[in-house]
């Protein structure tokens, strides 16, 4: 929406203004067998109100590690961040005391998460996981509460909502559950909205009016969004701006515009390329040859050389440096915007 | 409701599960209004009417005081209610405590757990009876005694499950809420191990008993005045050839009751784990 429009050095950084969520060169490591393996480098990104991010790789990319990292949820021993910091609203949500930190969680920022069917609580009602939100953030009356969940839930368009307020969660569809997981995340009007592929375990026809709902609400309430996905169809149709990760790192990024007018990276090329288009017909859809190296493949270079079509030595020897591919569109990669011949 | 259609589910089809869940419900209703329904006072020692056989007024006949055997077995059950839920509650709200902090805080989880192992390595009757060589006898010292036996098998169980329960994506939503550690573990967490609880409640109810009715043999458990099963067994051992009818109705009462106990602990255990539904027809 906007960030085509605003001129700075890194595409998804806005330059003199403070973004609502700034992520600035986050590294991820995991630690196993007594070494700390980088599993997300260097990731900057910024998001801003009314605006929707996205972010899209394959599996194991990184990108909901890079999510779980805003929502301070990965507080184990094996999975920790060695570097970079995440400022929300011009905090730093990484030094953040605790307290502090919960009384924004459910609150000013909020999750959707991929798994609709485990995401709820199966012993309780599905009003009350709400209204458990709301009075964990805002001193509510119990009544007053249900009047709201009420409304919430007629807002993620949940039928004869005062009724389905007392469902248990294994009584409603996975479609219906993750619209109540959105109405919770609502609960309280989050100024971020983080979605980690809200839409994967749903069927196509679920899928799209999840989305819709998603933008549908935006419009209304002015909620920044983080949509994650592997899905590079939904994020075109959805996002303001896409951030493309590879193993870790952002292999591209820039407003969905300019990304989609002019690919710079062969691996977003090779995302776009194995999408099945309708209209088109072609024998063999191309697909990116092998798979995401693992985590103890010892790579140099750039993590992509292997299943690019235009390594060369250089690209098995030297990390690219992220460059700047055109105003406000980034780029790791030795050859940005060459084509294999 | 929600309790009335788990037990119907629970013991439907299930005849001897069933009949146990009867039996539990009649030494309950003993338990409760036993001055109402025992003829006699259970410690009126009458020595010109010791060793009665059964018979009328005396129903199981008398012990070696004279005292009514009928009598002293409906207090038993009394006794035998007090000791099942006590040290069903020792055992849950140590042992859940135990298992679900250590499952949840991982390091302070390292140093309970292994105290939990070394515990379990001392087999139950022994560990029991060294505890209970530190302390007085007495009821509450005999419940307490049996309720930490069992809450190390309480906090392994829920130990696992807490361990499998903080992995479920709904904790993590609830950690991105803004729940703190108490709000997800009581909140959150303790709702989901309901059921297992109360599985686990009914087979510690039911090896209390054993477990008590061994110390009291040993004479070491309740003290002897009180009239219970496992005392009444003790006290009159030396009378098996004399007056059998002395140690069979105790001792069938003991055998029946916890055979009736793991009936239901069955049946609840199937109805929450639906692998076993079938597995044994109809018992």
């Amino acid at each position: 929406m906007t960030a085509s429009t605003r001129g700075s050095k890194t595409t998804l950084r806005g330059s003199d203004h403070m973004a609502l969520l700034e992520v600035e060169n986050l590294e991820i490591a995991v630690s196993a067998r007594g070494k700390l393996l980088p599993v997300v480098q260097g990731i900057s990104f910024s998001v801003d109100d009314n605006e929707t991010l996205g972010i899209v790789g394959e599996s194991g990319c990184g990108k909901s590690l890079t999510s779980l990292a805003i929502m301070g949820l990965l507080g184990g021993t094996t999975v920790r961040i060695t570097g970079g910091s995440i400022r929300f609203d011009g905090m730093d949500l990484l030094t953040l005391p605790e307290k502090d930190r919960r009384a924004i969680m459910g609150n000013r920022m909020a999750m959707i998460f991929q798994e609709p069917m485990t995401s709820l609580n199966p012993v309780y009602r599905i009003g009350d996981q709400i209204i458990e939100n709301l009075r964990q953030h805002q001193s509510i009356s119990n009544s007053a509460a249900r009047d709201r969940v009420v409304e919430l839930l007629t807002l993620v368009r949940i039928p004869s909502p005062s009724e389905r307020i007392d469902s248990f969660p294994h009584q409603m569809s996975g479609g219906q559950r993750q619209r109540v997981m959105i109405a919770m995340a609502l609960s309280c009007d989050p100024k971020l909205l983080i979605a980690d592929e809200p839409t994967t375990a749903l069927d196509v026809t679920v899928q799209k009016e999840v989305l819709d709902l998603m933008a549908d609400l935006q419009k209304r309430m002015g909620t920044a969004i983080v949509l994650i996905s592997h899905d590079l169809g939904v994020i075109a149709e959805t996002c303001d701006k896409v951030a493309v990760m590879y193993r870790g790192r952002m292999a591209e990024a820039a407003s969905t515009a300019d990304l989609f007018a002019e690919l710079a990276h062969p691996y977003t090329r090779g995302l776009l390329n194995s999408i099945p288009v309708v209209d088109r017909d072609v024998e063999w859809l191309e697909a990116i040859p092998g798979r995401v190296p693992t985590l103890e493949e010892n790579l140099t270079g750039c993590a992509f050389h292997p299943r690019c079509a235009l390594a060369t030595e250089l690209c098995a020897s030297n990390v690219p440096a992220t460059t700047e591919f055109k105003p406000g569109h980034s780029v790791q990669c030795h050859f940005a915007g060459k084509v294999a011949s | 409701m929600n309790a009335m259609n788990f037990l119907r589910n629970a013991f439907a089809g299930r005849k001897l599960a069933t009949a146990g869940f009867i039996w539990l419900c009649l030494i309950a209703l003993a338990a409760i209004i036993a001055p109402l329904i025992a003829p006699f006072d259970p410690l009126e020692i009458d020595p010109v009417g010791r060793l009665a056989e059964p018979g009328w007024p005396n129903l199981f006949g008398t012990d070696h005081f004279g005292r009514d055997t009928f009598s002293r077995a409906i207090y038993g059950a009394r006794m035998t209610v007090i000791i099942g839920m006590g040290s069903v509650i020792v055992a849950l709200v140590a042992g859940g405590a135990i298992g679900m902090l250590s499952a949840y805080f991982t390091r302070l989880g390292h140093f309970l757990m292994r105290g939990v192992d070394v515990l379990m390595a001392f087999p139950a009757l022994l560990m029991a009876l060294v505890l209970i060589t530190l302390l007085e006898r007495s009821v509450f010292n005999t419940i307490l005694v049996i309720g930490i036996v069992y809450a190390t098998t309480t906090a392994r169980i829920l130990y696992g499950m807490t361990l499998k329960l903080k992995g479920e994506v709904f904790v993590d939503a609830a950690i991105c809420s803004g729940a703190g550690h108490t709000s997800i573990l009581i909140r959150h967490i303790l709702p989901n191990l309901v059921s297992p609880l109360l599985v686990q409640a009914s087979f510690i109810f039911a090896f209390a008993q054993l477990q008590a009715a061994a110390l009291d043999f040993l004479g070491l458990g309740l003290p002897p005045e009180v009239p219970s099963w496992g005392n009444m067994l003790s006290e009159e051992r030396i009378y098996i050839t004399r007056a059998p009818w002395l140690l069979i109705y105790p001792g069938m009462l003991i055998v029946l009751s916890v055979f009736s106990m793991n009936l239901v602990g069955d049946a609840l255990r199937d109805s929450i784990d639906p692998r076993f539904k079938d597995d044994i027809a109809g018992v």
